[in-house]
């Protein structure tokens, strides 16, 4: 909107790119082809698009990285976890484009690592139906990765609205909403997920749904209260003594002044949702084979407790938890950068 | 080695099979199934067989002999799904009667080596048209609480049996099936109601009951040892383990479902006397049922949580040959039917069901899966172990052939179908599938694979279009055909409708000579595998395992745990 | 203070009374009375089973009856102490529930006796010194094992230390009777995802109260430093992570589900679980209520506890 009234010619590419649209834009570069790619790949496939539409992902992931690391060079914390989190990320949109074996093909069982066959040779071994850990252990950040944005960002979208409605509107829809996130959060979180699924049926799309249920109440008692406190600012009441509908005002002018605490929080969110997902997946309540995953794996070789064949277990244990400490890491770093501001 | 004959005495069908075998028509074994089923003694059919019989088998018990080396006592922990008991007639699975197979007893036992002899029967005589089934029960068989077990008490078991909506799997038997008739009644659903006919089953006297079988059955001893045909002592009240009183030579002394159940050696009977077994010596003091679902038994195994376990599936099997253990096989007729529902779009489509099962290459698939034992299946459901087996022509796999039917099938351009699966027996069933999908995508069939969680599977089994059902082990060929593919029979999940077949399969059934019975399932065979219901690529053998101080244990065909004989170094 | 713990307890019964009404009027449709039928009598039998047979079996198990009476009839059972009668194990809930939980009690209970000394001593000594070699290090730690899934540290703790070195038994089945080795594993795993988290609100918690005037003030005074932590900076600083333990509870009774099942310990977590697969309806009702319970009472435990520590704080 502003683009045009101030003349910003100086700018340098970089410091075009780190405007929030074109952050927008990139993000959305890198998110929606993925998502696309693990959900509907099957229809991709048959329009013959299926590779192709990682293509974009792949700058986009690399031009946000080399933002994200400029912008935070204040803190070793966000640039360490930024970079786990952005490696797995890149590995999730370029591994189409990467020259590894098919993580689904049944080669040789239980070769150890380093193994050598003919010309291929298994870097991290083979797993119990003889497919290669390496090959299924990069293929396996896109699902929990696509599943674990689409659902945390699923209950951010239900968990501001209720928020929003619950502060801006108040009244009895707080009440209302109130209550009934507290029945939600007296659940224990696994004890939900479990009831839940359990009565939906297990698939990715189920976790979605299971993860907004567990996670909106929260998120929406965070936007409620900021919302209570922004709502007595004077950028509202100007926006009322324009006449804004009051959905406007909630969407264009509260929810950009919360940002900040929702997006420290949405880092850690995605953290426990890679958890649930994996967990869940273990538990044999969450994603379903074939395709490879990190709490798919774990549960195969669950059963192989023996010293030689333990790396079957390892590998994703160590994949997800290195995830996971990304994210982590990166909620730290920016909140230390959002306390020093 | 001076071969028996059989004596004039001894029922037609031993002189029969006796003939067919001295013509080279019939395997020696299989003569002794025969000849024991009809009543000769195991070690006289043996002996008539001319070949040795087993060196633990003995005159007169159904259990292998003494060994001299054993140790007496001492507990043996075994790894198995601990599940409740509720009545022995509605089991429905292996592992319940595993729990109380050492403490209720059945009229016969089959072994490790598929021959059926008596248990708590000593004898049994059929007559000539095998209709009227005349057993002769061991006498000082005495129950635990002091009482003798009596035909009046085998008579008021099998009576129970027939009584309507028990919902016991023993009336889906030969030989408990023919002794129920049509009440006229329907139920709700407009399926006739069976009630048990009079004079079926009935005691001549103390120790002798007859069976009145509305027509010829052969396997009348084999049936006695289903799983659900435990004989109970007729003060039976539900649930059966609080109240289990039993011939054998242990009690239940604990049973937490989803966790242990305990089994010790009887010594004294509920009055105070001293418990003498008639079946002899026993090693165990005790035996320990701990509860581990199927894929965590091998490692509780390796983690001496266990002496034993019940099964092992064949992804754990690199697993178990790297530990010192010993690992026990048995060839069954278990299989997996990657089957499709006739009735249901698009598998409707007869040419289009032969392009599937012409692109898939089963031997390919047994050879992954399993690389050794195992056979190869023929989608027919028949398999090698089955005495009446037909060995049809191999099955080649020609991919210019599928593409032609698929052609002719009205698929020029390919098409895309989705099978079920519920690795309902373990992750082998996937691969299974995976290897299909492989070898069916060179014909332009691109195969979806469906993974959906097992319990899940079989709430579906029966009704999905495509699907992978696991099939157990049977001891007949014709068994398995009655029950999967006769017309309208509530297991037919392929909806597969053929007056020619049953005719053929009824034939068959009706057949006791083996030989002959083998010509006429070539029929019954090539009719399945002509419809292409299914592709079905292999049989599997089955495994389990025991700790190295463990003796005697072995691996039943069907799962069946006998330890009467197992002793613990 | 009466009054609001009152009201949040009569909260909670309304909590527990539409959570359960919810899980019996979803267990009473009929895919779930399948679900039961399949998980009990097998894939087979169901299929072979005619509607007579099925009618009876729903009978048998007295889900014939219609819902709200048969709420009914469990609500009167359950203000009697009777939870009903688990279809899976055969045996009343309350039997197979009360030995579940003491198991979990006493997993819970070695958790706790781990971790609260050794998050508040992490916590303590970063807090001290805010900025410090030592503070960095602990905050580092904390974030490190906090991130590790609790599924990953069983795995990690089980191959090192139970398959490499053979030191601990790899699963907790406890086929053996009893045995406390068996337990140390699921323990360590839990312990370890969790102090971090404590560690961190304790240092927090410290390093707020050490940068107070009157600690200050104290150290300004020549109070020796040692005393200054001990009689004034502590009683203040562990107000927060009182709170927080206490909270721990609600979250144990999630975490022990996987740990319970990775480990094949007999707990309150699997046989939620093994409920939830089996469709055991009373024993996830009960289970359910249970885990509402704890969750709530952890709640008000640590709101009350709170306002009882903090003389600042009153509530309206």
């Amino acid at each position: 909107m502003t683009d045009t009234t101030m003349p910003a010619p100086r700018l340098s590419p970089m410091q075009r790119l780190k405007r929030p649209k074109a952050l927008i834009v990139l993000s959305v570069l890198m998110v929606i082809p993925l998502v696309a790619y693990v959900m509907f790949g099957e229809a991709l496939a048959r329009a013959g698009l299926r590779e192709i539409v990682l293509i974009p992902a792949v700058p986009a992931t690399l031009i946000l990285y080399a933002l994200a690391m400029s912008s935070w060079r204040e803190s070793w914390v966000a640039i360490l976890g930024g970079t786990l989190v952005f490696f797995w990320v890149f590995v999730a949109v370029s591994v189409p484009f990467l020259p590894l074996l098919d993580p689904n093909k049944p080669i040789q069982p239980f070769a150890p690592p380093g193994t050598e066959r003919g010309d291929i040779t298994f870097w991290l071994g083979t797993d119990l139906k003889g497919r290669d850990m390496l090959s299924r252990m990069l293929w396996g950040c896109q699902r929990v990765l696509v599943w674990g944005v689409t659902a945390t960002a699923v209950a951010y979208v239900v968990g501001c609205i209720f928020g929003l409605i619950a502060g801006y509107i108040s009244g009895i829809w707080d009440e209302i909403i109130s209550f009934i996130s507290n029945v939600l959060l007296s659940f224990p979180v696994m004890v939900l997920f479990i009831l839940i699924l359990n009565y939906l049926g297990p698939s990715g799309f189920n976790i979605v749904i299971a993860v907004t249920f567990a996670s909106a109440p929260a998120i929406m008692r965070i936007v409620r209260g900021l919302a209570l406190d922004n709502k007595t600012r004077d950028y509202v009441f100007a926006a009322q003594t324009r006449g804004e509908h009051p959905f406007r005002i909630m969407v264009w002018e509260l929810l950009p002044n919360v940002r900040g605490p929702i997006i420290v929080d949405a880092c850690l969110r995605l953290g426990y949702t890679t958890v649930a997902i994996t967990t869940l997946t273990f538990l044999g309540l969450g994603l379903q084979p074939p395709d490879p995953d990190w709490g798919l794996m774990i549960k195969e070789a669950s059963n192989l407790m023996v010293w030689q064949f333990s790396y079957m277990l390892l590998i994703p244990a160590l994949a997800v938890s290195s995830l996971i400490l990304g994210f982590n890491l990166m909620a730290d770093g920016l909140r230390e950068m959002s306390l020093r501001d | 080695m001076s071969f028996l004959k059989p004596r004039k005495d001894d029922h037609p069908k031993v002189h029969e099979a006796y003939e067919v075998m001295q013509d080279g028509r019939m395997d020696r074994r299989e003569f002794v199934r025969v000849a024991a089923l009809v009543g000769v003694s195991a070690g006289a059919a043996y002996a008539m067989a001319g070949i040795p019989s087993p060196a633990w088998a003995l005159e007169n018990s159904p259990f292998p002999a003494d060994d001299p080396k054993a140790k007496k006592g001492g507990k043996l922990r075994v790894g198995m799904q601990v599940q409740k008991m509720e009545d022995s007639a509605t089991y429905n699975w292996v592992e319940m009667s595993n729990q109380s197979r050492h403490v209720v007893e059945y009229l016969s036992m089959t072994g490790p080596d598929n021959i059926t002899r008596p248990m708590l029967a000593e004898s049994w005589t059929p007559s000539k048209d095998l209709k009227t089934w005349t057993f002769k029960l061991r006498k000082g068989v005495m129950w635990h609480n002091g009482e003798e077990l009596v035909a009046d008490h085998v008579v008021w078991n099998i009576k129970r049996w027939l009584t309507p909506g028990l919902g016991t799997s023993n009336v889906g038997l030969a030989t408990f099936g023919s002794m129920r008739k049509d009440s006229g009644k329907k139920d709700a659903k407009g399926k006739p109601i069976m009630v048990g006919i009079e004079n079926a089953v009935e005691a001549l006297d103390k120790h002798t009951v007859r069976f009145n079988l509305s027509k010829p059955v052969l396997s009348v001893p084999e049936d006695c040892y289903h799983y659900p045909a435990a004989i109970l002592h007729p003060s039976f009240k539900k649930p059966l383990s609080d109240n289990l009183i039993g011939t054998g030579p242990y009690e239940m002394v604990e049973l937490e479902v989803g966790k242990k159940c305990v089994l010790r050696r009887i010594t004294k009977m509920k009055n105070g006397k001293p418990f003498t077994y008639w079946g002899g010596a026993v090693y165990l003091d005790e035996i320990q049922y701990f509860n581990f679902s199927s894929e965590n038994q091998l490692a509780a195994l390796a983690s001496n949580s266990v002496d034993a376990i019940n099964e092992f599936s064949i992804e754990q099997m690199a697993l178990a040959t790297s530990l010192p253990i010993d690992i026990h096989p048995a060839r069954t007729a278990r299989t997996l039917c990657l089957r499709m529902q006739i009735s249901k779009k698009p598998f409707d489509n007869h040419k289009l069901r032969q392009a599937l099962v012409t692109a898939a290459d089963n031997a390919k698939i047994k050879n992954l899966v399993y690389p050794k034992g195992g056979d190869v299946g023929q989608n027919h459901h028949v398999a090698p172990v089955h005495p009446e087996y037909f060995p049809l022509p191999p099955l080649k796999r020609d991919v210019a052939k599928a593409k032609k039917l698929l052609a002719e099938a009205g698929y020029p351009n390919g098409i895309e179908l989705t099978i079920d699966v519920g690795n309902t027996d373990g992750p082998w069933h996937q691969t299974v599938c995976e290897a299909l999908r492989d070898q069916v995508k060179e014909a332009g069939i691109n195969l979806k694979i469906n993974v959906m969680p097992a319990s899940k599977y079989w709430e579906v089994w029966d009704k999905t279009p495509f699907g992978a059902t696991a099939w157990t082990h049977r001891a007949l060929g014709t068994m398995v055909m009655g029950l999967g593919y006769r017309t309208g029979v509530p297991w037919n999940e392929t909806h597969f409708a053929s007056k020619e077949f049953d005719d053929a399969l009824s034939d068959a059934e009706a057949t006791f000579d083996v030989e002959e019975r083998r010509k006429k399932m070539e029929k019954v065979q090539k009719l399945l595998q002509d419809a292409a219901v299914m592709v079905l690529p292999l049989f599997r053998p089955v495994y389990n395992a025991s700790a190295k101080k463990v003796n005697g244990y072995l691996m039943h065909p069907t799962g069946f745990h006998q330890f009467n004989k197992v002793w613990v170094a | 203070m009466l009054k609001l713990i009152a009201r949040r307890l009569l909260q909670m019964v309304l909590i527990m009374a539409v959570v359960s009404l919810i899980l019996f009027v979803v267990f009473d449709s009929d895919k779930f009375k399948k679900q039961i039928a399949t998980a009990e009598l097998g894939g087979f039998s169901v299929a072979a089973m005619s509607d007579h047979d099925y009618q009876k079996w729903l009978k048998d198990k007295g889900l014939d009856v219609p819902v709200y009476e048969r709420y009914a009839q469990w609500v009167g059972g359950l203000l009697q102490g009777d939870f009903g009668k688990s279809f899976e194990k055969n045996a009343p809930v309350s039997k197979v529930m009360g030995e579940r939980l003491l198991n979990t009690g006493i997993l819970a209970f070695w958790v706790f006796a781990l971790m609260i000394p050794l998050s508040l001593i992490f916590g303590i000594v970063a807090g001290m010194k805010e900025g410090s070699f030592q503070d960095r290090s602990v905050s580092f730690i904390a974030v490190f094992t906090t991130s590790i899934p609790e599924i990953a540290t069983a795995i990690l703790l089980t191959v090192f230390i139970g398959l490499g070195l053979g030191w601990l038994p790899a699963k907790s089945a406890m086929t053996g009777g009893w045995n406390s080795v068996e337990l140390i594993l699921p323990v360590l795993t839990l312990v370890l995802y969790d102090f971090g988290y404590v560690a961190r609100m304790t240092r927090a918690s410290m390093a707020e109260v050490m940068t107070s005037q009157y600690i200050r003030t104290a150290v300004l005074k020549g109070i020796p430093y040692a005393r200054v932590i001990m009689r004034h900076a502590l009683r203040n600083a562990l107000i927060a992570p009182f709170t927080v333990i206490v909270l721990q509870l609600n979250w144990l009774l999630s975490g022990v589900v996987v740990v319970e099942v990775f480990f094949q310990f007999n707990g309150f977590g699997k046989m939620l679980l093994e409920a939830a697969l089996f469709g055991d309806v009373y024993v996830i009702q009960a289970a359910t209520l249970v885990a509402v319970f704890v969750a709530v009472l952890s709640q008000i435990i640590s709101d009350v506890g709170y306002t009882f520590l903090n003389p600042r704080i009153r509530f309206s």
